[in-house]
C-alpha cells in the first residue's frame, strides 16, 4: 500500500486524499508506530446517528447528507465533549463508519471543528463495490463494519475497549460480535454460519475469517453504548447483555463511564456543559436523564450521589467559574439529588446477566426482517 | 426551567392504568419537545414498562408514590386512607410548584377533591367548574372541532349567579384556546330561551353576561340545544350539568345498544346498518373523545385535565398535549385577566345587577 501511495503521489502529484475520494483506493488506517506500546484504551466510534445527527431514512435525507458542508452538520450535544474527554492518557480513538469514502473530506473537516483528536477513520468505499458489481456489500453492516474493527485491532490491540454506536443499524449486534471474537468466544465455524447469515461475498468472509484468526485475543471489550437515536425501547436491548448499554444522551453514558472509572467527575462536567450549551438541553433534563439511567440499573444510587459531592468539589475548584447562566452548583446537585429520592427506596432494574452464549445467526436474521419491515413502512 | 412545561400524570389512575398511561406519556415526550413528564405512581411498576416503550429518557420522569385510589372507591374516604396516594401526591407535586399542570385519568371525585383541597383559586374566581366535552352538529373554530363544552358538570352543586359568570368566562377561555375557536358562542342552559326563564341564579347570570363585551354571549339554550352545537360553551350549575352530562351518554349508550338489537333482530336492519357502516364510522372519528383527549378542571391556578376513565394510550398522549396547550397559552391567566376585568367593572355598578343576591 505505501509503494501504491507514494506511486500515485508521484504520477499524478495529488494527495492520496483523491484516490480515496473517488473510490479508487482503500484507506488503510496507520497502525501503532514501531516500538509503541499498546494504547491502554480504544474507543471506537460510528459517526451518522452516534457522533453526528444524520437524517437519512429516505433519498431526500441523503442527498441533503451528501451535500452539506462540515459547518452545516452537527454533533450531538455532549458528544463533543466526551469524545475529547476521552482521548487522554494514550487512548486511541478509532471511527468506523458506514458513510462512504467520498464523504472523508468533509466529515474529517467536521471533526477537525469540533476539535477531535482521532487516531483512525474508516469509511465505506462503496464506490467499489458498486464497480465490482457487488451490491449486496453496499447495506451490508456486519461484512464491512466486522473486518475493520478486527483489522484496527491487530494494527494497535488495547488492553480495554469500548464502543459507541446507535440503534439506527446492526451496531449493537455487529459489536457484540466483535466483542465475543475478541474473547474467544465465537468458534470460526459459528463465525463463518453468522457471516454467511449477514450475506457476505465468499472472499469477504475468508478474508473475516483470517482477520478473527489472528486478532490479539482477550476479554477487552468491557461497554458497548448504544445511543437511541431512534428513541427504541431500552428493554429491546437487555439480550445482549449487560455490558451493552442503551442511552438516550451523552450524559448518560458520561455516567456511566465514571462509574466505571473511566471519566472523572469533572469530564462529566464538561459533557453536561456541553449539553447545556446546545440549548437542547436543561438541567431538568440532566437531572431526569440520571434518573432514568438508575431505574434502569446501569448507575447506581451511591454513584450518582457521589458523583454529586465530588462535582461539587470540582465545581469549587473552578469548573464551572464565569457561568453566570447557572445556578450555584450546591442547587443543581441538590435538585440532582432530589431526582435520585423521587424514586422512593423501590428497587431498580436489575440488568440479566445472559445465561447462553448470543445467537448471532438469529440476531442477523432478525435485523435482517427488521430492516425489511421498516423499507415496507417507507422508514429507510 | 423556563420554557418548559413539567406536566404531572397520575400514572396509577384510569382503568388501564398504568401500561395505557405511561404508554401515552411516553409518546407524549416524543411529541412535545418543550414538556416534561412527570409520571406520579408506583416506580419499581413504572420503572418496568418505561424501558419497553418508545420514549425520551431526559423527558419523562417518575416521582414515587406508594398506593394509588380505585376508581369505585369513595373520594373523600380514600383520599383519608391513602394520603399518599398518586393523585394526591401528583396533586401536592402542582401545589408546591414541582410542576405545571396535572393529568389524571382516574377517580374523577378524588381528583377533583385532591386538586381543590391543595390548589389555589384564581384570583376573582369563587368556585372551580369541571367541564366535559359533547359531541355535536356543528363544528367550530379553526380545528373544525365538533365537541362543545359543558360546564360545570359536578364540581360546584350549588351556584351563584356570579359563579354562572366565572364559569362563562373560564369555558370561553379554554374553547378559545384548545378549539382555537377565537370567539366562542356562549349560552345558559336553562328551560327556555326567554332571559327570564330560570330559576333566579339563571336569570341574575343573564343579565351580567349581556353585559360583557368581553364573551360572546348568545343567551339561554335549552337541552335540545346541546346536541344541535347552538352553543360552543355550555353554562350550569354542577348538579344539572352532571343530570344532563349522564343523560347524554345513558342516549347514546341506548342508540348503541338499539343498533345492536336491530343487527341481530331483521336482516334488512342488518343490511341497513352495514350499508351505513362506512357513515357510521365516519362519525365515530369525528365525535371520537379519545382524539380531545379530556376535558379541564378549571378556576385553579394551575391546569387540571381529567382524562376519560377508559382512557387508552392515544386519549392520555392527547390529554397531555391539551394540558401542554392551557400552559402554553397561559390560560389560566388569561381567566385570570378576564375575572379581573369583570371584577372591575362590576364594582363600578351596583352590586344587584350581578345577582349576588341569589346564591344559595
Amino acid at each position: 500500500m505505501g509503494r501504491r501511495q507514494s506511486l500515485l503521489r508521484r504520477l499524478t502529484g495529488l494527495p492520496i486524499e483523491l484516490g480515496e475520494r473517488i473510490g479508487l483506493l482503500d484507506h488503510v488506517p496507520p497502525g501503532l508506530p514501531e516500538g509503541a506500546p499498546p494504547p491502554k484504551h480504544t474507543f471506537r466510534w460510528d459517526l451518522d446517528k452516534t457522533y453526528l445527527r444524520t437524517e437519512f431514512d429516505s433519498f431526500a435525507d441523503l442527498a441533503k447528507s451528501a451535500f452539506e458542508t462540515a459547518a452545516d452538520k452537527h454533533a450531538f450535544p455532549g458528544a463533543t465533549a466526551l469524545l475529547r474527554a476521552l482521548k487522554q492518557d494514550g487512548n486511541r480513538i478509532c471511527i468506523v463508519s458506514g458513510s462512504p469514502t467520498q464523504m472523508r473530506q468533509v466529515l474529517a473537516a467536521k471533526l477537525a471543528l469540533d476539535g477531535i483528536d482521532y487516531d483512525e477513520f474508516v469509511l465505506k468505499n462503496n464506490l467499489k463495490n458498486i464497480l465490482k458489481g457487488r451490491f449486496r456489500a453496499l447495506r451490508a453492516q456486519v461484512p464491512y463494519k466486522l473486518p475493520a474493527m478486527l483489522r484496527s485491532r491487530i494494527g494497535a490491540p488495547a488492553a480495554s475497549e469500548t464502543l459507541f454506536g446507535d440503534d439506527a443499524e446492526a451496531d449493537a449486534i455487529i459489536y457484540c460480535l466483535y466483542a465475543d471474537v475478541v474473547a474467544d468466544r465465537v468458534s470460526l465455524q459459528d463465525l463463518e454460519r453468522v457471516l454467511i447469515a449477514s450475506r457476505a461475498y465468499e472472499d469477504d468472509s475468508e478474508r473475516i475469517l483470517d482477520l478473527a484468526r489472528r486478532v490479539p485475543k482477550g476479554d477487552a471489550i468491557h461497554r458497548i453504548f448504544i445511543h437511541l437515536d431512534r428513541r427504541s425501547p431500552p428493554v429491546g436491548f437487555g439480550r445482549f447483555g449487560p455490558r451493552l448499554v442503551p442511552v438516550f444522551n451523552y450524559f448518560q453514558a458520561a455516567l456511566v463511564l465514571y462509574e466505571d472509572k473511566v471519566l472523572s467527575a469533572r469530564q462529566v462536567i464538561y459533557v453536561a456543559l456541553e449539553m447545556l450549551d446546545s440549548g437542547q438541553y436543561e438541567l431538568g433534563h440532566l437531572a431526569t436523564s440520571v434518573q432514568d439511567i438508575i431505574r434502569r440499573g446501569r448507575v447506581s444510587r451511591e454513584t450518582a450521589l457521589q458523583l454529586a459531592s465530588e462535582a461539587n468539589e470540582a465545581a469549587a475548584s473552578g469548573v464551572l467559574s464565569g457561568r453566570t447562566d447557572l445556578p450555584p452548583f450546591e442547587k443543581i446537585a441538590e435538585a440532582f439529588r432530589a431526582r435520585v429520592r423521587e424514586l422512593g427506596s423501590t428497587p431498580t432494574v436489575v440488568p440479566v446477566e445472559l445465561a447462553e452464549p448470543l445467537d448471532y445467526v438469529r440476531l442477523v436474521d432478525e435485523e435482517h426482517e427488521h430492516r425489511r419491515a421498516r423499507r415496507k413502512q417507507g422508514m429507510g | 426551567m423556563p420554557g418548559m412545561h413539567r406536566i404531572v400524570v397520575d400514572a396509577m389512575g384510569g382503568d388501564h392504568a398504568p401500561d395505557e398511561i405511561v404508554q401515552g406519556a411516553a409518546e407524549a415526550s416524543l411529541a412535545l419537545s418543550s414538556a416534561e413528564i412527570i409520571l406520579v405512581g408506583d416506580a419499581h411498576v413504572l420503572g418496568r414498562i418505561l424501558p419497553k416503550l418508545r420514549h425520551d429518557g431526559a423527558r419523562v420522569r417518575v416521582h414515587h408514590a406508594p398506593t394509588y385510589v380505585e376508581m369505585d372507591e369513595k373520594p373523600a374516604e380514600a383520599l383519608a386512607a391513602k394520603p399518599e396516594a398518586s393523585i394526591a401526591v401528583a396533586a401536592d407535586l402542582v401545589a408546591r410548584g414541582e410542576g405545571d399542570a396535572l393529568v389524571s385519568a382516574g377517580n374523577t371525585g378524588a381528583s377533583v377533591l385532591a386538586c381543590a383541597r391543595r390548589w389555589t383559586l384564581l384570583d376573582g374566581v369563587r368556585r372551580s367548574a369541571l367541564a366535559a366535552v359533547y359531541p355535536t352538529e356543528l363544528r367550530r373554530g379553526e380545528k373544525d372541532d365538533p365537541f362543545s363544552l359543558i360546564l360545570d358538570v359536578g364540581a360546584t352543586v350549588d351556584v351563584t349567579a356570579e359563579d354562572l359568570v366565572g364559569f362563562a368566562v373560564m369555558g370561553s377561555a379554554y374553547a378559545k384556546l384548545v378549539s382555537s375557536n377565537r370567539r366562542p358562542r356562549v349560552a345558559l342552559l336553562s328551560n327556555g330561551t326567554e332571559a327570564g326563564k330560570g330559576p333566579k341564579e339563571i336569570v341574575a347570570a343573564h343579565a351580567a353576561l349581556v353585559e360583557t363585551t368581553e364573551l360572546n354571549f348568545i343567551g339561554n339554550i335549552e337541552g335540545l340545544d346541546i346536541p344541535r352545537g347552538v352553543a360552543d360553551v355550555v353554562v350550569t350549575s354542577g348538579f344539572v350539568g352532571n343530570v344532563v352530562l349522564k343523560m347524554l351518554e345513558g342516549v347514546s349508550d341506548t342508540v348503541v345498544r338499539l343498533a345492536r338489537y336491530a343487527h341481530k333482530e331483521r336482516l334488512a336492519w342488518r343490511l341497513g346498518l352495514i350499508a351505513l357502516s362506512s357513515a357510521i364510522d365516519q362519525l365515530k372519528s369525528i365525535t371520537d373523545w379519545q382524539q380531545y383527549g379530556g376535558a379541564p378542571l378549571l378556576g385553579f391556578t394551575h391546569p387540571f385535565i381529567k382524562a376519560h376513565g377508559r382512557s387508552n394510550a392515544r386519549a392520555v398522549t392527547n390529554a397531555i398535549k391539551v394540558a401542554h396547550k392551557a400552559l402554553a397559552g397561559n390560560l389560566c391567566g388569561n381567566i385570570a385577566r378576564t375575572m379581573a376585568e369583570l371584577d372591575e367593572r362590576s364594582q363600578k355598578k351596583p352590586r344587584a345587577s350581578t345577582g349576588s343576591d341569589t346564591s344559595s
